[in-house]
C-alpha cells in the first residue's frame, strides 16, 4: 500500500523501524519526543522512504517538527 | 655532553609508514553501496573518503591486515634507513586479525625478514597505537635498542556487500558509515634517529569499570555460526555523550603530568571517529592555538591505525622544540590514552 495514507506510512515507521509510537496521537508528537527518534532512524527512514519511491532531500526533512511534517513531505516528493 | 638521567630514559619514534588499500571509497560510492542517503553521510559524518581492501559489490577480498601493516612497516623502516637486523620487536595492535593463530603480527614479521625477535600481538582498538607505543617503549627502556610497533584495521569481516540498511538495527548501521580499512606504523629508538621525535609521556588507562561497553566487535565459530547475534554494535549515544568530556581529560593528564602549559602546545592530534564528531570533540577542548592534525575525513575511521596516520601528517611540520599532543578514547570498555611528543 502506498505511503501516501498517513496511516500505511505510520504503521510502516512503527514496523519496520520498530518506534514505539504513541496511539493515536503519534502522527502530531513532536520529533523529539518520540522515544528512539534520532538521527540513524532518520537514516534508515530515508532508506525506507527511497525504497518506496520517495526521494526526500535530508535537509527538507530535517525541518519536519512531527511524522505528519515528514508525511507531508512524502507526498511531496513522490517519483 | 653527558645525557641526564631522563634524556636516557627517554624513548623517540624514528620514523612513521601508513598504508591504506585501493582507491577512496566517496560517499556518493558509499551510498549507492549501502542504499542510504549521501546527503545524511555528508551532514551527520562528514567523512568524505575512507578505503576498503574488499570489493564492496562482491565482498572479494583483496587485501588482508597482514599485507597493509607489512606495507606500513616497511615504508617507517624505510622512513628512518633501518633493515630488518636493526629491528629488535616487534608489537602489532589491531581489532580484525586476519585468524586468530598465527598472529598477523607473526605474519608481519616474517614478510618484513625478521627473526629471533619479540613478536607481540594487542587485541586493541582505538587505543591499541598507544598501548603499542607504551609496551615499546618498556622494551626500549629495558635495553632493545629500536623496535617496530604497528597498527591496523580491516572491515570486511564486519560489512557486509549487501546491507539491508532500513532494517538494521542502528547501533549496527552506524559502523558502515564510520570505518574503513588501514594500517600504520612507526620505528621506536633508544637515541635521536631520523624523525627524531621524543616521546616525553604515555597515558594508558583502562577506566571501564562497571561500564557496559561502547563498541562490541564479535565473531563465530563452529558452534555458533547460525547466531543471530550481531557481530558489531556502537553505542554511538554514549560516545557522544562521554569521548568529549574524557578527551579534554586527557589532554589535562597529560599537560598536567609534564608541567607543560596548553600554550607550549603547537600541534594537537584529536581522537578520529568522524569528521563531525572529531569536530564536535575538538570544539569542547579549551581554546588554543594549537594545529590540529586529524586524518579521519580522508581514511575514515581506521582503528588501531589512527594515530600512525595522525603522526604521518604532524612530522613535516614538526620542527625542533615544537610540541604535539595525541589523544584517544577507546569507547570498547573505555581506554584513556594518549601521547605527549617533542621535537628534539
Amino acid at each position: 500500500m502506498s505511503l501516501d495514507n498517513v496511516d500505511v506510512f505510520l504503521r510502516t515507521v512503527r514496523d519496520d523501524l520498530g518506534l514505539d509510537l504513541p496511539d493515536p496521537s503519534g502522527a502530531d508528537t513532536a520529533l523529539v519526543d518520540l522515544p528512539g527518534w534520532d538521527s540513524l532512524n532518520l537514516l534508515r527512514l530515508v532508506a525506507l522512504l527511497e525504497e518506496s519511491g520517495h526521494r526526500v532531500p535530508v535537509h527538507r526533512l530535517l525541518e519536519a517538527q512531527s511524522l505528519r511534517d515528514i508525511h507531508t513531505l512524502v507526498k511531496e516528493y513522490r517519483r | 655532553m653527558s645525557a641526564t638521567a631522563a634524556e636516557r630514559g627517554t624513548v623517540y619514534l624514528a620514523a612513521t609508514g601508513t598504508a591504506l588499500p585501493g582507491a577512496p571509497v566517496d560517499n556518493t560510492a558509499l551510498a549507492a553501496l549501502l542504499g542510504i542517503s549521501e546527503e545524511w553521510i555528508d551532514l551527520f559524518v562528514g567523512t568524505k573518503t575512507r578505503h576498503f581492501g574488499w570489493d564492496p559489490a562482491t565482498g572479494e577480498v583483496r587485501g588482508t591486515l597482514a599485507d597493509l601493516c607489512t606495507e606500513a612497516a616497511a615504508q617507517a623502516m624505510d622512513g628512518c634507513g633501518f633493515g630488518p637486523a636493526d629491528i629488535e620487536f616487534l608489537i602489532l595492535a589491531t581489532a580484525t586479525p586476519d585468524t586468530l593463530l598465527p598472529t598477523t603480527a607473526g605474519e608481519v614479521a616474517d614478510r618484513l625478514g625478521l627473526g629471533h625477535l619479540p613478536v607481540f600481538q594487542i587485541q586493541a582498538g582505538c587505543s591499541g597505537a598507544i598501548q603499542a607505543i607504551d609496551l615499546g617503549r618498556t622494551l626500549v627502556r629495558g635495553g632493545h635498542r629500536a623496535g617496530l610497533v604497528v597498527g591496523g584495521d580491516v572491515t570486511h569481516r564486519f560489512l557486509s556487500a549487501t546491507p539491508e540498511a532500513a532494517r538494521m538495527p542502528r547501533e549496527e548501521l552506524v559502523n558502515y558509515v564510520l570505518f574503513g580499512d588501514g594500517a600504520g606504523a612507526a620505528v621506536l629508538t633508544d637515541e635521536p634517529e631520523g624523525e627524531r621525535v621524543a616521546v616525553r609521556a604515555v597515558l594508558n588507562s583502562w577506566t571501564g569499570q562497571g561500564r557496559p561497553p561502547g563498541q562490541l566487535l564479535d565473531w563465530y565459530g563452529t558452534t555458533d555460526r547460525d547466531s543471530g547475534r550481531p557481530m558489531l554494535a556502537e553505542d554511538y549515544k554514549a560516545i557522544e555523550e562521554h569521548v568529549p568530556t574524557i578527551t579534554a581529560e586527557i589532554l589535562w593528564e597529560l599537560l598536567g603530568g609534564l608541567g607543560w602549559d596548553l600554550d607550549d602546545i603547537g600541534f594537537l592530534l584529536p581522537p578520529q571517529l568522524s569528521e563531525r564528531m572529531t569536530a564536535r570533540i575538538v570544539e569542547g577542548l579549551p581554546a588554543t592555538s594549537a594545529r590540529e592534525v586529524s586524518c579521519v575525513s580522508e581514511t575514515g575511521n581506521t582503528g588501531n591505525a589512527l594515530p600512525f596516520h595522525q603522526l604521518d601528517r604532524l612530522l613535516p611540520d614538526f620542527t625542533p622544540g615544537s610540541r604535539a599532543l595525541a589523544l584517544c578514547v577507546e569507547s570498547s570498555r573505555w581506554f584513556r590514552a594518549g601521547l605527549a611528543l617533542e621535537k628534539v
